[in-house]
């Protein structure tokens, strides 16, 4: 592992911030934690961490002001803490950039594990060609799914929702973006056509829908694809 | 009943209503005794009857007994000064009218009061109806917080009580009595953190009424993700999933239904005291979908099947209870499945327990988004 990666958290909770900056260094990260936003963002400025751990119930100013005020700058992986409140804000959050999120309470592997995906997307220069995990592979340039070495036989639209997910796989899609992304911007909000679509796909790709080995649902927010073990 | 709604009316429009519905009483009365009088058969019992049969209707449908006299009035004079003289030939005397306008007037002053009467008897039974179920769901609250108090205190004073030993021990403890601690202050708050998840999930739920605010959700995804939660949390245990091929959108509260199908597959997990893979079915029928979780193992006891669900089945067994049991998490499922309109039931099959729910397919306007 890089000794260099620099974690920067932000989040007000002592006790929190302590056991994370515990995992992180027990795991060969140098973290660095701000206790405010304002402080937050200034070590950001004069740090260029990494990785930023931002958690969303700041004493001096919103979490989601924080974010956005980042996100005019740096494109550095933002990876949202949130205790379990409602699922908007998760989805505003993702919406103003946030590259993932976690929730309260969570354990230092499943941290861990999010950090390694932000870093990997956040280091990828060229996109890749082939998208592999398990036994699915897709094939970016022939445009081409299969299953255990058999094609699959997509839509065009499904293919372009797999395609977008894979390109992203590890991270939430929210179904916003989602709907943007494929049926353009003046798409209105109901996004049953999604649903269906997604649920064709899965009955496709996967062995057996209701335990889903590609494509996981985060409810009220979007979807995750499984990352990519081609990378 | 017509005067129940008229009650509800400002006083005003209750006299108009009132008077205007006598009036067309008395003028149904009179058109249609003519017809049967004229038609049927110049029968002069018939007239009365039908001019009877009016009067109760317009005095059961009118505020006070004075509408009901003034039918008698009218009806008397229409009867004897210019139905009879005309067509009946007969020559009532003062004291005939008297007589007639005195027993109609009668027959109106007592259906009125019957009806009122009634009509105060049907608002005291629902008074004490009401009274009844808030009275229960008083009852339920108080079973609900005694038993979240008792289900906080256990793993609250297993935590307090371990780290304690921990700081007061340290230097006389071998390693491996250290990991026990540390093992043991670890599986109680993850309980701790279960237990929160329920409690959260409840605030979703407003108590006035039990209203939640429910979306189309896709049946397939909610059932996968609960899956998911439930392997990532027990990554050794074994749930055999069949869901129906069609695709299907529920309107429900996702999270709401997602905690009620963790809840019930760690029940059935758990307190099965078995490793058989638990089936979790989900069939389409008619107007329902109909969601099943079966384990095979010890069954639910007899004597707890009828109170499952109070939230106190399991505090009841007492602290001794090393495995902690579900806690308030079915009391928590039946909330959230009543919330939904559906129905949720705790039985025994001939191989252990089994627990089903069930969400209607229509959105029930009165609880629409």
């Amino acid at each position: 592992m890089n000794p260099k990666v620099c974690i920067l958290i932000i989040e007000d909770d002592k006790s929190i911030c302590s056991f994370i900056t515990a995992a992180l260094t027990g795991n060969g990260y140098r973290a660095t934690s701000a206790h405010t936003g304002k402080e937050g963002l200034n070590l950001a400025a004069s740090i260029c961490p990494d990785v930023i751990l931002l958690d969303l119930g700041l004493p001096d100013i919103d979490g989601c002001e924080v974010l956005s005020r980042l996100r005019r700058w740096c494109s550095t992986p933002i990876i949202i803490i949130s205790a379990r409140t409602r699922e908007q804000d998760k989805v505003t959050a993702l919406d103003l950039g946030a590259d993932d999120y976690i929730t309260k309470p969570f354990g230092t592997e499943e941290l861990m594990a999010r950090i390694r995906t932000s870093l990997r997307h956040s280091h990828r220069t060229v996109p890749h060609k082939i998208y592999k995990a398990g036994s699915l592979e897709i094939n970016f340039e022939k445009r081409m799914t299969y299953v255990d070495g058999e094609e699959i036989h997509l839509t065009q639209i499904e293919y372009q929702l797999l395609s977008l997910l894979a390109e992203n796989s590890g991270r939430v899609l929210t179904y916003k973006f989602i709907m943007k992304t494929i049926w353009g911007p003046y798409v209105d909000g109901n996004n049953q056509i999604l649903r269906v679509n997604m649920a064709n796909i899965r009955h496709k790709i996967e062995t057996n829908p209701a335990q889903p080995q590609y494509v996981f649902t985060e409810i009220g927010l979007g979807y995750r694809m499984r990352e990519n073990e081609n990378a | 009943m017509l005067t129940r709604r008229l009650n509800s009316l400002p006083v005003y429009k209750q006299h108009i209503f009132s008077l205007l519905f006598s009036l067309s009483c008395i003028a149904a009365a009179i058109i249609i005794s003519s017809a049967c009088y004229r038609i049927i058969r110049e029968n002069p019992m018939i007239v009365s009857l039908i001019f009877t049969f009016f009067l109760i209707l317009a005095s059961c449908n009118s505020v006070g007994c004075f509408y009901g006299i003034m039918y008698s009035l009218l009806s008397v004079i229409w009867f004897h000064f210019i139905h009879d003289h005309a067509i009946m030939n007969l020559t009532p005397t003062l004291f005939d009218i008297f007589i007639t306008f005195m027993c109609m007037s009668a027959i109106a002053v007592l259906v009125n009061n019957l009806t009122s009467h009634l009509l105060r008897q049907c608002d005291l039974i629902a008074e004490s109806e009401r009274r009844l179920t808030d009275a229960e769901k008083e009852k339920m609250r108080a079973d609900l917080f005694r038993a979240i108090s008792h289900d906080l205190r256990t793993p609250l004073t297993g935590i307090l009580g371990n780290s304690t030993a921990f700081l007061e021990n340290q230097e006389c403890l071998g390693e491996e009595e250290k990991r026990i601690i540390v093992t043991n202050i670890y599986e109680d708050s993850n309980w701790l953190i279960n237990m929160a998840e329920n409690l959260l999930t409840m605030t979703r739920i407003k108590d006035d009424n039990l209203s939640i605010s429910t979306r189309d959700e896709s049946v397939e995804e909610v059932v996968a993700e609960a899956l998911q939660k439930v392997k990532k949390r027990h990554p050794e245990c074994m749930i055999h999933t069949q869901v129906p091929g069609k695709f299907l959108m529920l309107p429900m509260d996702a999270v709401l239904i997602e905690q009620v199908a963790i809840n019930l597959l760690e029940n059935a997990l758990f307190q099965s005291k078995s490793t058989a893979p638990v089936d979790f079915i989900v069939e389409d029928a008619d107007s329902e979908v109909i969601f099943t979780v079966r384990d095979y193992g010890i069954g639910i006891p007899n004597d707890k099947l009828n109170c499952l669900f109070d939230g106190i089945y399991y505090a009841n067994i007492g602290a001794a209870d090393a495995n902690k049991g579900m806690g308030i998490g079915l009391a928590i499922c039946k909330t959230i499945i009543t919330a939904h309109h559906g129905r949720l039931t705790g039985t025994n099959h001939a191989q252990g327990a089994e627990f089903t729910f069930t969400l209607p397919k229509t959105k029930d306007k009165l609880f629409a988004l």
